[in-house]
């Protein structure tokens, strides 16, 4: 039961015009989100998707430009959240 | 994981040589470039079909280091790789998972997974999780 488990952390970030969450980015993203051990969650257009998942990331439809929210929850969310809003806003 | 063993590689075994190379290249782009992926899909004279001995040696050569998930189609795919899993030694059996999963959704959750540094037994889970993933 410790307290930072509990933590539940979110994040919004948005895409470059340019770059939907699709393909080569999609994986990136999920590559980067597999090192933490924080359930995490990308939510856009109305959906929320797994971030280790990356059948669930391609499933969100989220093209370049789009606002997304990254909730994580777990002992290194805050960490997670940070770095993946910082990824999200750099991918090119 | 012993230095030098890399990721875990895909072995994708499709009736169709244009599918399998079509996917091989979809999933080498979506996990990058550390993630080998070899397309073992057509028979021997390139019509639709599988070839087996082309199958057991994409399976050979990835039963080493961090070993391969197989991927199938339908069928004879899979009889293909099973009569090539028959000719494997134990030493070889323990460096390959067979993946029961969709052919395309399967490919591209195991390539990610690989290029997470997973076990071939994790990188064929992550496919097998494509069965429960809806698409609408």
């Amino acid at each position: 039961m410790s307290p930072s488990s509990d933590v539940r952390i979110e994040r919004a970030a948005c895409l470059p015009a340019e770059v939907a969450l699709h393909a080569r980015p999609a994986g990136a993203f999920v590559r980067a989100a597999s090192v933490f051990t924080a359930e995490i969650f990308v939510s856009a257009n109305g959906r929320r998707a797994n971030a280790k998942s990356i059948l669930d990331i391609l499933s969100l439809g989220a093209e370049g430009g789009a606002e997304l929210v990254i909730d994580a929850s777990g002992a290194d969310a805050a960490e997670a959240a940070d770095s993946l809003a910082l990824l999200v806003a750099a991918l090119a | 994981m012993v230095e030098g063993n890399g990721a875990v590689s895909l072995i994708l075994v499709s009736h169709s040589g244009e599918i399998a190379s079509g996917l091989a290249e979809m999933a080498a782009q979506i996990a990058g470039p550390t993630v080998e992926i070899v397309a073992a899909g057509g028979a021997v004279d390139g019509s639709l079909g599988t070839d087996g001995g082309r199958v057991l040696e994409a399976l050979r050569a990835g039963a080493k280091g961090a070993g391969a998930v197989v991927l199938v189609d339908l069928g004879s795919s899979v009889l293909s790789v099973r009569a090539a899993i028959a000719e494997l030694t134990p030493e070889e059996l323990e460096h390959v998972s067979v993946a029961d999963a969709p052919l395309v959704e399967g490919a591209i959750a195991a390539a990610v997974a690989a290029s997470t540094g997973c076990t071939h037994a994790e990188a064929a889970r992550a496919a097998e999780e494509a069965r429960n993933v809806a698409k609408l």
